[in-house]
């Protein structure tokens, strides 16, 4: 079974050239999202004057966690359960982006847990797409 | 024993039958009529292929009955034949076949015209398969997505062999139809199967999945299975069809007669379901399968007459097997409602055989749609008999039925072929042969045979050409078709669960869930009007544009002059296309050197994203773009005393010099910080709280408090219709046609057409040298004062010819007078000022706006 809970994430978006990009520093417990050669969002943090004291050059570093609701999927049927409203392909660890249950959405995959970041306007019908089709694998 | 309802009648069955072996027992010979010609239609292939044994099953129509398990109280149906399947007048169009030729419908009731309106509805009444059930699925099926490195699609001896051997490289999925099992057909036998089965299924990384239909193999590899709670789509590096073959159907006279069956079905009836098929048997063996099948139909008392037998296996033939005919072929099957004798072809002459059942073991055909669909490329394989070929041996009879599905005699292709038909894709097409609910699995050699057969060129191809196999293999009920397609996803803002608790109406628009009204509308408008309102417009699109090349980029893409706004200041802006056309609009505010912040309209952000990314990466500009959509809420504050009750919840300034308009100022408002955008669009002082989203609640109940002394009320879409109508502003999309330039809206004044450069320029330059077709204008009705919003959408008529049309339309409550927005056609190369709707109103032509011409209380 696995289990299905929302969370508020942190998250800083970072605009700029790709090797500013590059040289952004990730800090322990974030991942750095590459989601364009020149965009980067780091999840996990929002400290946005550290990111900016150490690259610069970025045109753009700001807290942007308003925009994002996380879907936590955890436990055995964590993928399983995923499966019934995406087609991607889940690695054993790492993110990646596409669509979720009709929504665009960022994915990070970890040991017995799948985070889905989702834009906080289509949480609500991501969070019924899932408790709907994946009912049979989630814990109620 | 059990028991299920056939016709309102209760039918016996036992375990393990089919719903065909129990029908079948109980007396049943005519299990459907043809599509066409309403023809007794017999259990034929007993494996799922042919359509012949279509029946409604518990309200599902098209249910092949020979690969459906009998369950209590199963409520079982004929499809077809007024007034019933058994006894069916429509027969009477077997008699027809002169005054309706295949293709009749291209010929047929084209004149006159109204003609085929008639037809068609007859046609639809007395043909079909059945009907769709009136209600609603109560369950609705789930998707699953399955990525796996081989998929196996059939679970016969070589399915689970493939199986075996990829399981060494990686994940397998094995797709099991399970048709071969529910029928319980002979040839290869069940035990050696059950054991490499068993043995599959415990290595590791095998998944093997029951009742699943393979409905298609589509490009990437992508191949949905169909199953009956759930919809599979798997991802495959390789394929591996293992589908088997079907047997061979038989083409010569009377050969869909009921008692002509083929060997499986045969068998299967006599052996597992111990059902005597027939009381006196003519038997056709081509195969070793087809000795099986006989020896089967003798140790179940069936008497054969005679046996057609392939030369090579005369000496196979068991006792019993009545007069052996080495060679033969049949030349034709004779009967009324069912068999009564065949004619075999002896010594170059035909010799008549009295029976009631013709079993037919003629061959294999391979069962290979699937492979068939993939595209060249692609790892597909094929093992088994599914790999067989298909061998140009010739289409046999005369004539016959070719097409059990749609009814099509070797006549009907004959006369195609005379019209000028002739190869196989172009007679599958006008013919329909292979086109119906089977897929050409019983047909598709035969019409290759045909096609060939009648060939003239000197050295025909030896190999049967196939005709294009396509999706779905199977049929396929629509709730599968549906399954995991989110029909409706709707965003909602931060607020979406305020505005429940405060009863709103809520609704969809633009692809979010908003309010439409809280109660009363009018009461809405007039606290906009008269007070102070509220409105969540947490939709809107909402964008910071930044960068050294930010500037250059709104200046390319907006038709207005950009690079004269100051900090602070906002302008409207249209978006256009290449041709000039107006997409969108919005309001753009300059932020500071190289930063922006652009609104858009609530449905069009996700546009508006992707047009900025464009086009920075096409001009090669060093631009950001932040999409704030879903981080920031917006809440317009409205009304003469919008000011005064953000007064009391801000120690910023905000009097008119201080967030000008049209301008912004970044705000504290009851602690939240807010981009405040002084806007116009409903005509009062407004300001435009943009904030972050996990604040909106906090914000929006703040300002509700604050403005109990005004009984401040929200407002929604309903109340800003007219609010903004009387504006004189248009919705893009519900006011404006595809094709609206910014003259034709009456907007010429947001375009600059001095830039050297903007998207759209060029069209508009060209389009301004023509005459203007079209114009967008402000209306006034009498007539009509009650039900104004009643000629939205009506024509506008300038004697009998329309020549516009209503395209918003209000009573306005402040003016007390019906107006409303449409476009109206040049007439004369004029513009008519005086019209009449579709409903017989009279429309003059007005200057907009209607309220507050001059701005005055917005700019207040």
């Amino acid at each position: 079974m696995a289990e299905l809970r929302t969370d508020l994430p942190r998250v800083l978006a970072i605009l700029a050239s790709s090797d500013v990009c590059d040289r952004v520093e990730v800090p322990a417990g974030s991942a750095l999202l590459r989601v364009a050669p020149n965009e980067a969002m780091l999840v996990g943090t929002d400290d946005a004057d550290g990111v900016r004291a150490d690259v610069p050059g970025a045109t753009l570093v700001e807290v942007v966690s308003d925009a994002w609701t996380s879907l936590v999927l955890e436990g055995h049927d964590a993928s399983e359960a995923f499966a019934r409203v995406s087609e991607l392909r889940v690695p054993e660890a790492g993110w990646l982006q596409g669509e979720v249950a009709a929504a665009a959405a960022k994915v990070i995959v970890e040991a017995g847990r799948i985070t889905i970041l989702v834009p906080a306007n289509l949480v609500a019908h991501v969070e019924e797409r899932i408790r709907a089709d994946a009912a049979e694998v989630l814990i109620r | 024993m059990g028991s299920i309802e056939f016709e309102s009648r209760p039918v016996t069955f036992r375990p393990g039958d089919t719903v065909a072996s129990a029908l079948y027992r109980h007396g049943v010979r005519t299990f459907s009529r043809s599509l066409k010609y309403h023809r007794r239609r017999g259990l034929y292939c007993g494996t799922g292929d042919c359509p012949n044994c279509s029946m409604t099953v518990d309200g599902q129509p098209a249910v092949r009955t020979c690969t459906v398990r009998c369950a209590e109280g199963m409520r079982v149906d004929r499809a077809g034949g007024w007034p019933n399947a058994e006894r069916d007048l429509l027969h009477v169009t077997d008699r027809l076949h002169r005054v309706m030729p295949v293709g009749f419908y291209y010929k047929t009731f084209v004149r006159p015209r109204f003609a085929w309106a008639v037809a068609e509805r007859v046609i639809r009444r007395a043909t079909g398969l059945g009907a769709l059930p009136s209600t609603a699925s109560a369950e609705r099926k789930v998707v699953r997505h399955v990525h796996v490195d081989t998929l196996v699609i059939g679970a016969g001896l070589a399915g689970l062999e493939a199986t075996r051997e990829a399981a060494a490289d990686g994940s397998v999925l094995v797709c099991d139809e399970g048709r071969a099992a529910r029928s319980a057909a002979p040839g290869p036998a069940p035990d050696p199967i059950g054991e490499l089965r068993t043995a599959v299924a415990s290595l590791e990384h095998v998944t093997l999945l029951d009742e699943a239909t393979a409905l298609g193999v589509y490009e990437g590899l992508h191949v949905p299975l169909a199953r009956a709670s759930e919809l599979v789509h798997v991802y495959p590096s390789r394929v591996v069809v293992a589908t088997g073959a079907t047997e061979e159907h038989g083409v010569f006279p009377g050969n869909d007669l009921p008692g002509v069956m083929l060997g499986r079905a045969a068998a299967a009836l006599a052996g597992p379901h111990g059902v005597r098929p027939g009381d006196r048997a003519v038997v056709v063996v081509r195969t070793e399968e087809g000795v099986q099948h006989l020896q089967t139909l003798i140790d179940a008392g069936v008497e054969v007459v005679a046996t057609a037998v392939s030369p090579a296996l005369v000496q196979r033939v068991p006792e019993g097997a009545g007069e052996i005919v080495p060679g033969s072929d049949v030349l034709e099957a004779r009967g009324g409602s069912s068999l009564r004798s065949v004619v075999l072809r002896r010594d170059g002459r035909g010799k008549r055989f009295e029976c009631d059942l013709l079993v037919l073991s003629l061959g294999l055909v391979p069962r290979d749609g699937l492979a068939r669909m993939a595209i060249p490329d692609e790892d597909v394989t094929v093992v088994g008999d599914a790999a067989l070929g298909v061998g140009n041996s010739g289409l046999g009879g005369l004539d016959g039925t070719v097409c059990l599905c749609e009814d099509v005699s070797v006549h009907d292709l004959e006369q195609a072929w005379d019209e000028g038909f002739r190869n196989a894709e172009l007679l599958k097409r006008y013919t329909t042969t292979t086109m119906g609910p089977c897929q050409g699995a019983m047909c598709g050699r035969a019409l290759s045979c045909f096609a060939v057969s009648r060939d003239a060129t000197p050295a025909p191809s030896p190999v049967a050409p196939r005709t294009t196999a396509r999706p779905p293999a199977r049929p396929v009920t629509l709730e599968t078709l549906a399954a995991g397609v989110h029909e409706i996803v709707d965003r909602r803002t931060s607020l979406n669960e305020l505005h429940v608790a405060a009863g709103a109406r809520l609704d969809r628009s633009g692809g979010w869930l908003r309010p439409f009204s809280y109660g009363d509308w009018r009461e809405e408008y007039r606290a906009v009007r008269e007070r102070v309102s509220l409105m969540d417009v947490g939709t809107l699109g909402k964008f910071t544009i930044a960068g050294p090349g930010a500037g250059d980029l709104v200046d390319r893409l907006f038709p207005c002059r950009t690079g004269d706004l100051e900090p602070g200041r906002t302008r409207y802006v249209l978006t256009l296309d290449d041709a000039g056309y107006v997409m969108d609009d919005g309001l753009l505010a300059r932020v500071g050197e190289n930063e922006w912040f652009l609104t858009t309209t609530s449905g069009g952000a996700g546009r508006a994203d992707a047009r900025l990314r464009n086009l920075a990466d096409r001009l090669g500009l060093d631009a950001h773009v932040l999409d704030r959509t879903a981080q920031w809420g917006a809440i317009n504050v409205a009304g003469p005393n919008a000011r005064d009750l953000l007064e009391r919840l801000t120690d910023d300034a905000i009097d008119a010099a201080s967030v000008r308009y049209p301008g912004f100022a970044d705000l504290s408002v009851a602690g939240v910080p807010c981009r405040a955008i002084r806007t116009g669009f409903v005509g009062e002082l407004a300001f435009e709280l943009h904030h972050p989203r996990r604040r909106g609640p906090e914000l929006w109940a703040a300002l509700v408090d604050a403005g109990r002394d005004w009984d401040l009320m929200p407002h929604g879409l309903d109340a800003l219709e007219l609010l903004r109508l009387e504006k004189g502003h248009v919705y893009i999309g519900q006011d404006t046609m595809p094709d609206d330039t910014p003259a034709k809206l009456g907007m010429a004044w947001a375009v600059d057409m001095s830039k050297r450069w903007f998207v759209g320029k060029r069209a508009l330059e060209r389009m301004a040298e023509l005459p203007m077709a079209r114009r967008h204008v402000g209306l006034e009705f009498s007539d009509r004062p009650e039900d104004t919003a009643d000629l939205r959408g009506e024509p506008l008529l300038l004697g009998d010819a329309v020549v516009g049309r209503v395209t918003s339309a209000e009573r306005s409550i402040v003016l007390d007078r019906a107006i409303g927005l449409g476009w109206v056609r040049a007439v004369d190369g004029g513009s008519p000022d005086r019209l009449r709707t579709g409903s017989g109103a009279t429309a003059s032509v007005v200057t907009t706006p209607f309220y507050d011409p001059d701005g005055g209380r917005m700019r207040g």
